[in-house]
């Protein structure tokens, strides 16, 4: 019976040589974290109580606490900065999605992430995509200080719209690959994002999008009808060049003075530059 | 933004690219930078072919045009230094390189850190200058170029 009771009393004891440790070790983090300005109570207010400065830790700095990705009710999930970064073969790129009068799919990929593999295959068929007339697609992944530009590079179709940028990332709130953020340009802002498993889901987004947008729209956009351009445009140069008989290479195509471009000066009008002819 | 040599602090509301074209055969690809306040279509020609006439009234469109180091130092070039401070007057409807009704444009040829180009800006409306030249000069405001590299000396090989 003795022996029990001793037995009981060095684990009472034991346990509570413990719970001391323990609280002394949660004392010691409280400490830390109020130094820091971020622990339980307003340190400012405890400032505000204690003007003189005594028990007020010196140095002490307001340090925001954040785990994991913002909720949504705490995301900013309007706003449409330009994003800004390179491409995977080091051009740089910045995309206004706030601007013009259309709208802008952005899809945040990743190259290793499985579920976007998918996005990335669907890209390569542009067709197929269903995506409304007019809208602009950029994919747009992690920098250079995250992702590969080469293993990008290979993943991208070409001619698709590719941005590496981190702060993009930072700057949407982007929780994680595949994020899909649609902008309308004409109202400057985000209309709608979220996370899809096939771009079909991302469609129908764009595609609601863009019947609101039209049910809503004042104007039709600045577009104005003008035969020819682009590639078209300048195959067409290139043809009436050649026909003139003016080849690549031809000393015309690389003016070196304002004469070769005027004629001299006398010809010259005063005041009115004509316009200047580029082959291409 | 930044590449090629050539960086960008864009106002608010320009998107832009700087870019080198793939060459072909002899020709060499130089950097072109281009800076827009509507959505750039990937299939641009240098100088605004395929984008001009997307522009609306208060639409911007800038080229920065690198041409090759042979130019440093012939007349067209003997401008130095990246115009900063353009004023309504130089944008003329004529100077536009695509005569489009409404727009207006101007273009200037000189040398920025022993580096020829050419800029050619685009207002989407005349009649709007006094809003949009301001617009075009906070952007040119924001423009830097790096100075050439020095080529290496030829007809002295190692050891």
């Amino acid at each position: 019976m003795v022996a029990l009771f001793v037995v009981l009393g060095a684990v009472v004891l034991l346990l509570a040589v413990l719970v001391a440790g323990l609280l002394r070790s949660h004392a010691d983090i409280l400490k830390a974290l109020h130094d820091l300005g971020a622990g339980v109570g307003d340190p400012a207010a405890d400032r505000a109580h204690d003007p003189g400065g005594h028990g007020t830790p010196v140095g002490a700095v307001p340090v925001p606490l954040t785990m994991g990705p913002p909720l949504a009710a705490d995301r900013d999930s309007t706003s449409a900065p330009t994003l800004a970064g390179v491409t995977p073969h080091g051009d740089a790129l910045a995309v206004a999605p706030a601007t013009g009068s259309g709208l802008t799919l952005l899809a945040f990929l990743s190259t290793g992430c499985a579920s976007c593999a998918g996005f990335w295959e669907s890209f390569r068929r542009p067709a197929s995509l269903g995506l409304a007339t007019g809208t602009r697609l950029v994919v747009v992944t992690k920098g250079p200080d995250r992702e590969i530009p080469r293993e990008v590079a290979d993943l991208a179709a070409p001619g698709l719209s590719v941005l590496m940028s981190s702060e993009a990332w930072t700057d949407y709130e982007v929780p994680g690959s595949p994020f899909f953020v649609l902008v309308d340009g004409a109202a400057g802002r985000r209309v709608g994002e979220g996370v899809a498993n096939h771009f079909s889901q991302v469609a129908e987004l764009v595609r609601r999008a863009d019947i609101d947008a039209a049910a809503f729209a004042v104007d039709a956009g600045p577009g104005r009808d003008v035969g020819l351009d682009g590639p078209a445009r300048e195959s067409a140069n290139d043809r009436e060049l050649r026909d003139a008989g003016v080849a690549p290479g031809d000393p015309s195509l690389y003016p070196t003075s304002l004469e070769d471009l005027y004629g001299p000066p006398d010809a010259r009008m005063a005041t009115a530059p004509r316009p200047i002819r580029r082959a291409g | 933004m930044y590449a090629h040599g050539i960086g960008a602090d864009l106002p608010p509301g320009f998107g832009g690219r700087i870019f080198t074209r793939q060459g072909s055969g002899i020709e060499v690809a130089n950097p072109v930078a281009q800076f827009a306040t509507f959505p750039l279509p990937d299939d641009v020609g240098d100088f605004g072919g395929g984008a001009v006439n997307l522009m609306g009234n208060d639409d911007i469109f800038v080229v920065l045009f690198e041409y090759g180091p042979d130019s440093v130092g012939t007349r067209l070039f003997a401008h130095q230094g990246l115009p900063r401070e353009l004023a309504t007057t130089h944008f003329q409807p004529q100077v536009l390189r695509r005569g489009l009704s409404g727009q207006s444009g101007t273009q200037w040829f000189f040398t920025e850190a022993g580096r020829p180009f050419t800029l050619y800006a685009v207002l989407g409306s005349h009649a709007r200058r006094s809003v949009l030249v301001p617009r075009v000069n906070q952007l040119l405001a924001g423009l830097s170029v790096d100075r050439a590299p020095v080529p290496l000396a030829a007809g002295r090989p190692w050891n």
